[in-house]
């Protein structure tokens, strides 16, 4: 009992005196203090981080209604999982994992939903100066492409995209590091299949 | 893939397409309710826990059996009812730690394994009660060739049995108890491997395909 009330009051004055440092440790907060602070830091760093998911969305979803079914499913799954963050890697790092998890795992698609007011078009339009016709209709295309993969292919090119390493793409998958090669090897055959049927 | 670094390029500096929730938005859901399917792993699987012992209150009525006259079922009725209750509760340990293990921190493939896992272990417990549920009525039917009066102490039997042979009231009592129980396992097994099915379809493609490649 002694010890608690202790760590807890380590955990206050530490989180009063660092309030912007990294998150200090797993420990999870009973006191509402500590709580209503914890839920400021991580709003705040998903409102800043928040085009990840949004990014995730548009690839799994084809409609506004299921874009924001999925990104709340993400948000609740992130925050669920939050006090286990230890700030040992970034923010964003941490976020990849759980929102792709919640995507190709977690997440129903819900078959109520309508289909029609397709979005689709609208999420790649390329900046008036930078307009070029032929890249243009390229670029749609292949967002077109990507759109037609399955649920694991996507989440390969989402992290490709990213930018992420065959490493990172490899342990967030739980993939050896040759298949998630392999794979997207296969996935780029796939994209040019469909692109020159 | 020429088109695929183009892709990448717009990916990457694709912002102001993107919706931008505020604040307050986001704080909103983080107080919603989650409607993973590991939520509805566990609401099923609370169901399928309360839902058949429901069904053996609602079936054997609610009179104390003890008080009846079973004869040589009773003791029966004891055993079948002392291991039933220890396996359901060995089942409910092992749901919990499976659940438990659940993290969606794991990496995608090892999260789908552990949900797997959790649903196997929910798949037994519904074998299990099935099971049961056969033997439940099984027990009855053996109840009926070795001692009539089981047969007689249930209700409107008695007077039946002074209009139709005995023999025959067995063997039609037999034959609804047997039918009965078939058709009553056959429904719930049906009702749950529909459910699952469903709710795990996609799951089970996505893991199909991560595990493709392995080998």
């Amino acid at each position: 009992m002694r010890l608690n009330c202790t760590c807890e009051r380590f955990f206050l004055t530490q989180s009063v005196t660092n309030q912007k440092s990294n998150r200090l440790t797993s420990y999870q907060p009973t006191h509402p203090l500590v709580n209503k602070e914890l839920e400021h830091q991580f709003v705040t760093e998903l409102e800043n981080n928040q085009n990840i998911v949004h990014k995730i969305c548009t690839l799994y979803t084809n409609n506004r209604d299921a874009h924001n079914d999925l990104f709340q499913e993400i948000t609740i799954q992130l925050w669920k999982a939050y006090p286990k963050f230890r700030g040992d890697s970034k923010f964003s790092t941490w976020m990849y994992r759980v929102a792709l998890n919640t995507a190709i795992t977690l997440y129903r698609k819900s078959k109520r939903r309508i289909q029609t007011q397709d979005y689709e078009s609208v999420m790649f339009k390329i900046k008036a100066d930078e307009y070029d016709e032929t890249e243009e209709q390229q670029l749609k295309l292949m967002y077109k492409a990507v759109k037609q993969l399955n649920d694991i292919d996507k989440a390969l090119v989402f992290l490709y995209l990213e930018d992420k390493n065959y490493t990172e793409i490899s342990e967030t998958l739980g993939i050896s590091e040759v298949n998630a090669r392999v794979k997207m090897n296969r996935i780029k055959t796939k994209l040019r299949t469909i692109l020159n049927p | 893939m020429d088109e695929l670094e183009l892709l990448k390029k717009d990916w990457q500096q694709k912002k102001e397409h993107l919706p931008k929730l505020s604040y307050d938005e986001i704080h909103k859901m983080t107080w919603k309710k989650s409607s993973s399917i590991v939520k509805w792993i566990l609401i099923i699987s609370i169901l399928e826990l309360v839902v058949p012992n429901l069904l053996v209150v609602l079936f054997v009525g609610a009179d104390d059996w003890s008080t009846k006259d079973l004869g040589l079922m009773a003791n029966y009725y004891l055993g079948f009812n002392t291991f039933y209750y220890a396996v359901v509760l060995y089942f409910i340990y092992q749901f919990y730690r499976r659940y438990k293990e659940i993290s969606v921190l794991d990496d995608s493939k090892n999260l789908m394994r552990k949900i797997i896992k959790t649903r196997k272990t929910v798949k037994h417990y519904v074998i299990f009660c099935l099971a049961m549920i056969l033997v439940f009525f099984a027990i009855f039917i053996i109840g009926f060739y070795l001692d009539d009066s089981i047969l007689l102490s249930m209700e409107g039997m008695a007077e039946k049995a002074e209009e139709v042979p005995i023999a025959k009231l067995k063997s039609t009592a037999v034959w609804i108890f047997a039918l009965g129980g078939i058709a009553f396992a056959a429904f719930m097994g049906g009702v749950y491997f529909l459910l699952y099915g469903l709710l795990f379809r996609k799951l089970k493609v996505n893991y199909k395909e991560l595990k493709r490649l392995e080998v």
